[in-house]
């Protein structure tokens, strides 16, 4: 595949994340648009943050809903901090599963919780895989600067 | 600074103990030509800030570190100690929240996500807050300039400018500062004879 093609590619990617509503174009952009010469990556540094941060986010939640007396306080103060980070990437259906969790935490409804953060852990993985897959095909297509 | 290039290298302390929020903000604000030092909560923000007072302009943190206590706790106490104006951010966008941020002394509050063109105008709040500050210097140089009065409707001691020669603009922050100061001082004829000799 020639290098047009491969942009090509990615460009279609880029809006299928916008349309699946993986990610929200409005954040999204505003993050492409913090890119320069002297932080050509900065998108793909984020997202790697972010997911480093999340793993730790985690396992404090994962932690909390296993002791025999649930703080839902606590639970509801690590997944405000994941909603705040997972929205300043633009990811619109972790958010939206987050918001799911923090109704179960207010109302102490350990079970709705357990299911709740099922679905958060999933949509955080899916977006993983797709932004993996976008990163790549950026690389591929030669659109990552080097400087 | 030179007055011409204000307010490029503005100083701000950005404080969140989320670190994807705090390296986009960072970001951000260095695309707007600001100069940014970050820390991950209260305790090391008033670190640096004791460390070296006259170092920031403004002072940007967020309200949940993990809970509001911190965010609130670290307002106030910049507001106090560093006569800095402090702008609050949050993902909570719950009016109660925002309005105890304007009340311990915020100059702004901000919903996150949000744009950068959000940030482009934070210098203004530096500038307002130095305009204040001169003024709060000159009313307590000479405190003949402004007289404080209770006010008809309730009992607060409203600044009222004596002879027009002197405004003093009301703050949320000079107003926190006050109330200090009175609480200190104790009744209310000490805080008169402190104003009037």
């Amino acid at each position: 595949m020639d290098r047009n093609q491969l942009q090509r590619q990615v460009a279609l990617k880029r809006s299928s994340l916008f349309e699946q509503q993986f990610l929200d174009s409005q954040q999204f952009v505003q993050l492409e648009d913090l890119e320069d010469d002297a932080n050509p990556n900065f998108v793909e540094e984020i997202v790697t943050l972010f997911y480093k941060d999340s793993a730790r986010l985690f396992q404090k939640i994962e932690q909390t809903m296993q002791s025999r007396s649930i703080d839902f306080g606590k639970l509801d103060d690590y997944m405000h901090q994941f909603k705040g980070s997972s929205s300043s990437i633009g990811a619109i259906k972790v958010k939206n599963e987050c918001s799911q969790f923090k109704e179960f935490c207010s109302a102490g409804n350990a079970e709705g919780c357990f299911w709740a953060f099922q679905r958060v852990k999933q949509e955080h993985h899916t977006l993983r895989i797709q932004l993996e897959s976008y990163f790549q095909l950026r690389k591929q297509a030669g659109l990552v600067r080097r400087v | 600074m030179e007055e011409d290039e204000f307010p490029i290298g503005l100083k701000i302390l950005v404080v969140d103990d989320d670190e994807t929020c705090l390296f986009i903000l960072e970001r951000m604000l260095q695309s707007l030509k600001y100069q940014v030092t970050k820390c991950r909560g209260a305790e090391e923000a008033l670190c640096i800030l004791r460390e070296d007072k006259g170092k920031f302009d403004i002072v940007i943190s967020d309200v949940h570190m993990p809970t509001m206590e911190e965010g609130f706790k670290l307002l106030e106490t910049v507001g106090l100690e560093m006569k800095l104006p402090v702008i609050m951010m949050s993902s909570d966008d719950n009016h109660e929240t925002m309005k105890k941020g304007i009340i311990h002394g915020a100059c702004d509050y901000l919903v996150k996500p949000f744009q950068r063109t959000a940030l482009r105008l934070i210098w203004q709040h530096v500038v307002r807050n130095r305009r204040n500050m001169v003024a709060l210097a000159a009313a307590v140089a000479e405190p003949k300039s402004c007289v404080l009065v209770e006010d008809d409707d309730d009992d607060d001691l409203v600044a009222s400018p004596a002879k027009k020669r002197r405004r003093l603009v009301w703050t949320a922050q000079l107003h926190h500062q006050f109330v200090t100061a009175v609480n200190q001082l104790g009744h209310k004829s000490t805080y008169y004879e402190c104003f009037t000799n």
